[in-house]
């Protein structure tokens, strides 16, 4: 991911601004057309449900790691529930939260961190095209899914 | 389409980056008024975070500039929400300092489509977490990454 968003990147970003075309409103990819895809949310909820399981389950697999894990077992968790709710607001039902999930695969720190590191990655790739009203949160996701795997690194 | 180049950026968006070139311009004087109270390793942690904000700030007046705004100044002066007068308030600062970047960068991609700009936040608010994160860890903040970073 360092490699993807590195500071040269950064800067042809920026610089590139004033040499974009005109506005975007009228080809959004938030159209009518694309209402029947799946809400991109409901995945990055999945991951933070799968994130907070497997911080759970390497805290018990390893005590002593609850001091580092725990933190980002509960920031996931708290993930879930708001994106579940955005997914909910804008479905226009109440949030139905899903059952927390057991951890798959081995419960190492390692694993652990290439996870939330995935989850940051996609994250980051949804609030590029998030609309006004739900990027605040998917960029918020990204931002604290990549400085915990940093962390853990 | 016969649009100017400017055209993609709409006066909310140029706002919303006026606003994070004014939270770079406070960061980097916090992180001017900490690195005199600091002692090592963390005034060059604090250097190191300066220069990163610094670059950035650069960046922004660029892009202002060529979207045709004027860059916004920085202040004579900034007041600080405690007093610094020792290490431990100089980081807290530096934490106040992060912790307003990261707010005015979320704000900025809330103001903006544009995806050159949707990138350059993006990876601003992460950075701005990671700075924050280690002063939060140094001031003994819990829990040392904000569950949501930026969120007013």
């Amino acid at each position: 991911m360092a490699a993807q968003v590195g500071p040269r990147l950064t800067r042809r970003a920026l610089l590139a601004v004033a040499l974009l075309g005109p506005p975007l409103a009228a080809c959004a990819p938030a159209g009518p057309t694309q209402a029947q895809a799946p809400d991109p949310l409901i995945a990055l909820a999945d991951a933070a449900r799968a994130d907070a399981a497997l911080a759970a389950a390497v805290i018990a697999a390893t005590p002593d790691l609850a001091v580092r894990v725990a933190p980002l077992r509960d920031a996931r968790t708290e993930h879930a529930a708001a994106l579940d709710s955005e997914v909910a607001r804008q479905a226009r039902r109440s949030a139905t939260p899903a059952p927390p999930r057991a951890a798959t695969g081995a419960a190492t720190l390692d694993a652990l961190r290439r996870s939330v590191a995935a989850a940051g990655e996609s994250a980051r790739q949804a609030a590029l095209d998030s609309d006004a009203r739900r990027v605040g949160l998917v960029a918020s996701v990204a931002a604290c899914c990549t400085t915990y795997a940093a962390q853990l690194g | 389409m016969t649009q100017t180049p400017t055209s993609t950026i709409d006066g909310r968006t140029t706002q919303a980056l006026q606003a994070t070139l004014g939270a770079e311009h406070a960061a980097l004087w916090c992180y001017s008024l900490a690195v005199a109270f600091l002692v090592e390793p963390q005034q060059s942690q604090a250097r190191r975070d300066a220069d990163v904000h610094r670059e950035l700030r650069g960046r922004i007046e660029q892009s202002l500039t060529q979207l045709g705004q004027r860059p916004v100044s920085a202040q004579p002066a900034y007041a600080t929400p405690q007093p610094v007068t020792d290490p431990a308030s100089a980081a807290r600062l530096a934490v106040v300092a992060e912790t307003d970047c990261q707010t005015s960068w979320r704000a900025l991609l809330e103001q903006t489509t544009d995806r050159g700009l949707r990138e350059a936040g993006l990876k601003a608010l992460t950075d701005a977490t990671g700075r924050g994160a280690r002063w939060r860890a140094v001031v003994g903040a819990t829990p040392v990454v904000p569950v949501f970073p930026g969120r007013p």
